[in-house]
């Protein structure tokens, strides 16, 4: 797994002890897999995680998502476990008791690394107090990322570490060609006005429902009619019956209009 | 239709307080200033910092919030303390007592053999700071792990790099649980991993038979450094995405309460429609947190129908929580001076329909719950909180209202969009399980009141402003009422857009210190309850190790047998 790359300089020189997998383990694992006809049992180690992913894992196995339906159950203790869940960044506190419940879960076991701060330390990464993520203590099998994992995730991982799936890692990279250039948005739209207008969007509305708004607003206002600007703008807020998208849209027509006065000579 | 709301300009409150204090200790009061006009700090001299504390926590009305340390080396050459107390009865503010500990002589009077809820505090600045506390009876190290070098103080400024990881000194757990029994008691461990959710804590429950005699626990399994961090990797403007990592349930909450504070330290005034959103986003979340804990409250008294009939209601306000916010967690929505996501007439009618059907599913329940025999019987009289315990340690949230305090921020110091609806306090006065349950009922109901009123009459106007500069070197506070109670910030700008301080206090926090004298006196097969019963951000616990004080001998007690014993109690793994 590549990860994002961690300060080693401030790591301990002696390292902490990464547990490994043996052959013979690897193998059994293999089969485990292979020939698994009943129900998962899972385990939950938590290394300091901040509850949104331990939360998450039990809105999975209650009624709306219902986990069990699958035959996979969480269980109480780490010696009836097929599966650990490992959550959390490995925080300094964590470290003996993750390795006590590793230990205790008898081979073959498959470990999950679950949201994101188990699959890389997440926000927490390079901490003090933290050793940046379940792979850096014990050989982890299946990463389910999210912050949290949606309970739609945690079923698919499961699915996952069972082998009924595979694991989807997918790295895309642009390379620009010779003669690409990017399309400018609303080229008809002047550059300055259409910040103006963005700006105000996001004032009134955030980044989300403010930039569809401010979307809608600037193709409605390029799409020529023959109805001059006043007659532009009232059309364009007759299109919504939300007063509170109205509202946003005639502040984004006030931004016009004042620009429109200012450009008068 | 819209916004009959006008926002009023606050006039200055607190100078009772002052004026009481310069009184009463003549010649201890330094210097005061006010960050806002319910925000003042005073200086005083160290050595009377705790008789100020003291008169101000037990005569004019004070519950303790939070101690801050903060490290001015390089400022004015000396360590802060700052004992923040919520004045609630006349003359409602917050009210900060601070007193300079200069540098080479790092010690100061302890506050908690008069105020006991400073405890907690205090061993934290010990931790982070090394400022020594002489007085504190308990001297036990509280944040940093048992692992952690003696003598490295994370928080100083001239310590470490954030990123530094110091190997560690060993690998076994060295904290010392104290039991303040006075026969032979057996020890009953708990954790630090747990069953059903979640976050990690080790308790030790000394017993006599079947009854708690005391308890004690060890917790911070879960510090990570986010106040470091915060202060050196970010800066001010992203921390309130950190804030929201805080806790995976009431993580809103802190991201608001961290936003108002460096509001407040800047003169911002955010905009009433960002506040309004604000508001219905932290009930969304106070009605999730408070269904998940009646479900658990019916886990643990063995009615599990209950528990998921709860969940399968809860579902629906995490629908509307990643409706109104693009995530079922609520991250990600503040910013500093407003929030990222508007609420518009679709969001708003289909909000409104959900909480319809909320209130009923909710009120089926509560009353399928309330009428089901056993389960009164398993939670009138258990884990008593006396009123007293909690006036002496200033737990928060349902908790202590369970209790008959009044305490509840949103009405006592009514912020951003709560100023705007007409709230009432919640208080019931069994002081035991039911009458916290009972609280948390009546909470949510009130939560989706508060929605539908703001949903209703909304501000016109923008969500966010951006008419503001940065300041260095300002401080206030930032609080919240998160669904276990206050959470309070407490942050100081400084330097390069990144904060000098950001000292952050969880509702949670206040409530572990008075746990002890809830499990005391109660049986063994009801602590998950009584642990679950503060809400905890978890529940219970894996495995209980009890020590039985008269045979002297030493069990491990699978947890999962210890919950089949709380749900069933038959068949006692004791014996």
């Amino acid at each position: 797994m590549s990860r994002l790359p961690s300060d080693t300089q401030f790591a301990p020189a002696a390292g902490i002890g990464k547990i490994d997998t043996p052959v013979d383990v690897q193998r059994m694992k293999s089969s485990l897999l292979k020939d698994i006809r009943r129900s998962a049992y899972v385990y939950r180690v938590d290394c300091g995680g901040c509850n949104g992913c331990e939360i998450e894992i039990f809105a999975a196995i209650t009624p709306l998502f219902d986990a069990e339906r699958f035959g996979i159950k969480v269980v109480a203790s780490p010696r009836h476990a097929d599966i650990l869940l490992f959550t959390g960044a490995v925080t300094r506190s964590m470290r003996m008791p993750a390795f006590r419940a590793y230990e205790a879960a008898p081979d073959p076991k498959i470990v999950v690394s679950y949201g994101a701060c188990g699959v890389s330390g997440g926000i927490f990464h390079d901490l003090y107090c933290v050793w940046g993520g379940t792979d850096q203590i014990v050989p982890v099998d299946v990463y389910i990322p999210g912050c949290p994992p949606s309970p739609g995730a945690t079923i698919y991982g499961f699915a996952v570490a069972l082998g009924l799936l595979g694991q989807k890692l997918k790295e895309e990279t642009h390379v620009e060609g010779d003669n690409e250039r990017v399309v400018i948005a609303h080229p008809t739209v002047p550059y300055d006005l259409r910040v103006l207008i963005e700006r105000e969007a996001r004032r009134m509305a955030g980044y989300r429902q403010g930039g569809d708004l401010a979307e809608t607003f600037l193709t409605a206002l390029e799409t020529p009619d023959g109805q001059g600007l006043d007659g532009r703008l009232d059309r364009i807020l007759r299109s919504t019956d939300d007063p509170r998208a109205r509202e946003i849209l005639e502040a984004l027509g006030g931004v016009v209009r004042i620009a429109a006065e200012r450009a008068r000579p | 239709m819209n916004a009959p709301f006008k926002a009023t300009k606050k006039a200055p409150v607190g100078a009772s307080h002052v004026e009481a204090l310069r009184a009463v200790l003549p010649h201890a009061v330094i210097e005061e200033s006010r960050q806002t006009a319910d925000q003042i700090t005073v200086t005083v001299k160290l050595g009377s910092l705790p008789e100020a504390v003291a008169y101000l926590y037990y005569q004019r009305g004070g519950w303790l919030s939070v101690v801050v340390g903060n490290d001015e080396r390089a400022l004015n050459g000396s360590f802060g303390l700052y004992y923040v107390l919520s004045m609630e009865e006349e003359d409602r503010c917050y009210f900060v007592v601070h007193a300079a500990v200069p540098e080479g002589k790092e010690e100061f009077p302890s506050v908690t053999p008069k105020v006991p809820a400073c405890v907690w505090g205090e061993r934290e600045v010990r931790d982070m700071y090394g400022l020594r506390p002489i007085g504190l009876p308990d001297e036990r190290r509280l944040v940093l792990p048992d692992d952690w070098p003696e003598g490295l103080h994370p928080l100083r400024k001239d310590a470490m790099d954030y990123r530094f990881r110091p190997a560690p000194t060993g690998d076994d757990e060295t904290y010392a649980f104290v039991n303040d029994a006075k026969e032979e008691t057996t020890v009953v461990p708990l954790g630090p991993l747990h069953i059903t959710s979640d976050e990690p804590g080790h308790f030790r429950l000394f017993v006599d038979g079947e009854d708690i005699i005391d308890a004690d626990y060890r917790l911070f399994y879960v510090h990570r450094g986010m106040e470091k961090v915060a202060e050196t990797r970010m800066g001010y403007d992203e921390v309130t995405f950190l804030a929201d990592r805080v806790c995976g349930i009431c993580g809103y909450a802190h991201s608001v309460a961290y936003a108002n504070s460096v509001e407040n330290a800047l003169g911002i005034e955010v905009p009433l429609r960002g506040q309004a959103v604000r508001a219905v986003l932290l009930e969304t979340e106070r009605l999730h947190s408070h269904l998940l804990n009646l479900g658990l409250a019916c886990h643990f008294v063995g009615f599990d129908t209950g528990f998921m009939q709860f969940f399968r209601i809860r579902e629906k306000a995490m629908m509307l929580a990643e409706m109104l916010t693009g995530s079922r967690k609520t991250y990600a929505i503040n910013l500093i001076g407003g929030v990222r996501r508007d609420i518009l007439g679709e969001q708003k009618t289909r909000t409104l329909a959900a909480l319809v059907e909320l209130r009923d599913d909710v009120t089926r329940l509560v009353d399928m719950l309330m009428s089901t025999a056993n389960v009164e019987g398993r939670v009138k009289g258990v884990g008593r909180l006396d009123p007293q315990v909690a006036r002496d340690y200033s737990p928060v949230g349902p908790l202590v209202r369970g209790s008959g305090h009044r305490r509840d921020t949103r009405v006592l110091h009514a912020f951003g969009g709560y100023e705007m609806v007409d709230l009432g306090i919640n208080v019931g006065e069994g002081c035991d399980v039911l009458a916290r349950t009972v609280v948390r009922a009546q909470e949510v109901y009130d939560s989706i009141a508060i929605i539908e009123k703001l949903l209703t009459d909304t501000p016109r106007g923008p969500i966010l402003t951006e008419d503001f500069t940065y300041k260095p070197h300002k401080f206030a506070l930032g609080f919240t009422e998160a669904p276990r109670g206050e959470d309070i910030h407490w942050s100081m700008t400084g330097d390069n857009q990144k904060l000098w301080r950001w000292r952050c206090r969880a509702s949670t926090y206040a409530n572990w210190p008075v746990l002890r004298y809830m499990l005391r006196g109660n049986t063994v097969s009801d602590a998950p309850l009584i642990v679950a019963s503060i809400d905890p951000c978890y529940s219970c616990t894996d495995r209980v190790t009890v020590v039985d004080v008269k045979k002297a001998t030493q069990k491990t007690v699978p947890y999962k047998e210890m919950e089949r014993y709380c749900r069933d109690r038959t068949a006692s793994p004791l014996k």
